[in-house]
């Protein structure tokens, strides 16, 4: 299938040609950023002071750095929620969205909303919701006689954390989701209801083996943002050092390069930052490719 | 690749000045860089402008960024080589940025004008003195005092704070100042407004005046953990945890950052920076010099400077620039928008500071607060030593350890920055 899409000699010229501004831009922007952060994170240098080759002594030292460990860990936390939880529900919503019903556009311009709305505002009405003493969510619980929750406090809010970027990720989900159950024939469907099958037993035989291309797309990007998750968890949890009451790698990465002077070692987090990334990326890959060969 | 951009830039913008010099004599420009707000932008532009007009062939450009892109812009612009000619320093900073060798060395300028800073308060100077002279000089300095809204006072019928006042007594007051005063079970009004994680406006305070000490950077110490300090902090941590009498940070979230601005604390710790912000409030307020504790009273000193950047192309021009900026002029109409206190004696003791028209307070009482002013420690590390310990003590206000643990977690941190920065 590929042989028949491969441009002919004479046309190579012309499509490098038209692919020029894209990859110089990728080549300056992006790759050579990323060389550039790569190199880096094998030298001492605080912007200032000329620079000096520090071996791998970046990477030896994060274990011991204060502030990565345990922004590793909130990380990895909130990943573990978000991912399977913005999957799962996005999912969810895309086949309630997936019928021919009034207003339905409507309804699925309402769901991307929180993908189109800019997080600094979003995440401060969200901060009047979680507040303390006066949030709407507090006067609903002591309203109906509860006790007031400290939403924003140490023992919930990763959880908290969680729900708004949730939240704030299901729409783009449900795009993805929603053009994945369009792609997926009606025969199939028809052919299953012929055979007797239940509307539950066509979800998991018909539906589910069609989305695993969907799932799988909506799984990378989702943990790419779960792993570089910021605007949201700024707004509700940033302190007045700089630092978050919830710090996850972003926080620590930023603040160790451009607070603390140590660019070095801000290079090293962010490799270990892609690293990461990149081992689920292809885990995903991996699973998919498996899936699909038993398919 | 990207250096090669930076390159090519200035390169260009040389060739193009070559092709427009045929026609244009030879100016310096000047770049002059500042923290600060559209206020800042409005008085330094007029400032800029003045000093245009007294020394001719010298062009000022004033770019003004907020406190956080402030000092990230600086980094990047001194890295790639394009460093402003004079900049704005904070003091707790300065000795980053010193011992990088950013800054240019002052001194000799200074020993050729004896008579520059005879008229300026010694203790602003004093965090910008190193073994080998000046590398930046003080443009104001800020003394912390006791903000207390009047309305809120009288309502409670509480005794307004005086200069008698020990941490006890504020303590008592900020209990009887914190209530629920719509009755929805919830604490609506409390007693104080101090910030909890940066030294500044409070805490360094309570500990030297419990007889502690903050830190010794030379010996790479971290001192908040000695017996008197503990004493302060179980005071606060009483405050906070106890009383619950200051607002955490999660409790002012709701209402912005400055609970004594927004009408929400009976009492606030803060500079003279507060004063313009506080002047059209809702409500009457007035100021109370720093309570006592059992060693006395102290409140900090902190100054904000100016500096040259040691790559300046244009030393004599900047210095001057520098000169009047901190100069008799120029801190005369700083003193008229009423942030900070000017560095010279005269305008801090003459009508352009003491009068104020938008805010009729005691200003005399913060320069008065230098006779029991301590300065804000600083010392080559300062920022990542300042959030160590501020992420520790946070763990304490937010209830995820006790005090204890959290200064002892502290001091921990603190040390091992001070390790790194040595």
């Amino acid at each position: 299938m590929t042989g028949s899409l491969r441009p002919l000699r004479g046309e190579r010229v012309g499509v490098l040609l038209l692919l020029a501004p894209t990859l110089i831009g990728l080549a300056i922007g992006v790759f050579g950023s990323v060389l550039a952060t790569f190199v880096l994170s094998f030298f001492d240098w605080d912007l200032l002071s000329p620079i000096s080759f520090a071996g791998v002594s970046n990477y030896a030292n994060l274990p011991q750095d204060r502030m990565f460990s345990s922004a590793l860990v909130n990380t990895t936390l909130f990943s573990l929620l978000y991912v399977p939880l913005t999957l799962g529900i996005g999912f969810a919503v895309a086949c309630l969205m997936n019928r021919h019903i009034r207003g339905i556009s409507l309804l699925r311009a309402l769901f991307f909303l929180p993908v189109v709305s800019s997080p600094a505002a979003v995440g401060l009405l969200w901060s009047w919701i979680f507040a303390q003493d006066q949030g709407l969510l507090n006067s609903a619980i002591t309203a109906l006689g509860g006790d007031p929750v400290s939403w924003l406090g140490p023992k919930v809010i990763l959880y908290s954390v969680v729900s708004v970027n949730v939240w704030g990720a299901i729409g783009e989900a449900m795009i993805v989701f929603l053009a994945g159950l369009q792609a997926i024939p009606r025969e199939l469907y028809e052919a299953a209801k012929v055979d007797g099958a239940k509307p539950w037993q066509r979800l998991v035989h018909v539906t589910l083996p069609s989305m695993v291309p969907s799932l799988f797309f909506q799984g990378v990007l989702s943990t790419i943002h779960a792993f570089q998750a910021f605007d949201y968890i700024y707004m509700l949890t940033r302190l007045s050092n700089g630092n978050s009451t919830f710090p996850t790698l972003v926080f620590s990465l930023y603040r160790t390069g451009f607070r603390f002077f140590r660019m070095g070692d801000a290079a090293a987090q962010a490799v270990v930052l892609t690293g990461i990334i990149a081992v689920f990326t292809l885990v995903y890959f991996r699973i998919q490719k498996k899936l699909g060969a038993e398919a | 690749m990207q250096n090669w951009v930076k390159r090519a830039v200035p390169a260009a913008v040389l060739l193009g000045g070559l092709l427009l010099s045929s026609t244009a004599l030879a100016e310096t420009e000047l770049k002059l860089m500042l923290f600060g707000g559209p206020v800042d932008v409005a008085i330094w532009e007029k400032l800029s402008a003045e000093f245009e007009a007294s020394h001719p062939g010298i062009t000022v450009t004033v770019e003004v960024n907020d406190w956080d892109s402030y000092w990230e812009k600086l980094r990047v612009l001194i890295a790639g080589g394009t460093a402003p000619d004079v900049f704005a320093m904070d003091a707790s900073n300065y000795p980053d940025w010193q011992a990088r060798g950013a800054l240019l060395q002052l001194q000799p300028m200074i020993d050729a004008e004896p008579e520059l800073l005879a008229d300026v308060y010694p203790v602003s100077l004093e965090a910008y003195q190193t073994p080998d002279g000046y590398y930046g000089l003080p443009r104001d300095f800020q003394t912390i005092a006791l903000f207390y809204n009047k309305d809120m006072f009288d309502a409670a019928g509480v005794a307004y704070p005086t200069d008698q006042w020990s941490w006890d007594d504020l303590r008592a007051a900020a209990r009887q100042l914190t209530r629920d005063s719509n009755g929805d079970g919830s604490i609506d009004q409390w007693g104080l407004f101090a910030e909890l994680i940066d030294m500044e406006a409070f805490w360094s305070s309570v500990l030297w005046s419990h007889g502690a000490d903050i830190v010794d950077a030379a010996n790479g110490k971290t001192l908040i953990g000695s017996p008197e300090a503990m004493t302060a902090w179980n005071f606060i941590a009483g405050m906070v945890l106890d009383d619950k009498s200051i607002p955490t940070a999660e409790q002012l979230r709701q209402f912005g950052a400055d609970g004594f601005q927004a009408g929400v604390t009976a009492m606030g710790l803060s500079g003279h920076w507060s004063v313009p912000d506080y002047a059209p409030a809702g409500f009457r307020w007035d100021v109370a010099p720093m309570p006592k504790g059992p060693a006395g009273r102290v409140t900090s000193v902190n100054s904000a400077g100016f500096t040259i950047a040691s790559t300046t192309k244009h030393p004599a021009e900047a210095w001057e620039l520098l000169k009047f900026a901190i100069g008799p002029e120029a801190q005369q109409q700083l003193a008229g928008i009423g942030f900070a206190i000017p560095i010279q004696k005269s305008i801090a003791e003459g009508p352009a500071y003491l009068e104020q028209q938008s805010a009729p307070i005691d200003h005399k009482l913060f320069v008065e607060a230098l006779d029991y002013a301590r300065v804000k420690p600083v010392f080559r590390g300062y920022e990542e030593w300042a959030s160590a310990v501020g992420d520790a003590l946070q763990m304490a206000w937010s209830g995820a350890l006790p005090i204890a643990d959290a200064i002892q977690q502290a001091v921990d941190d603190g040390d091992a920055v001070l390790a790194n920065a040595r």
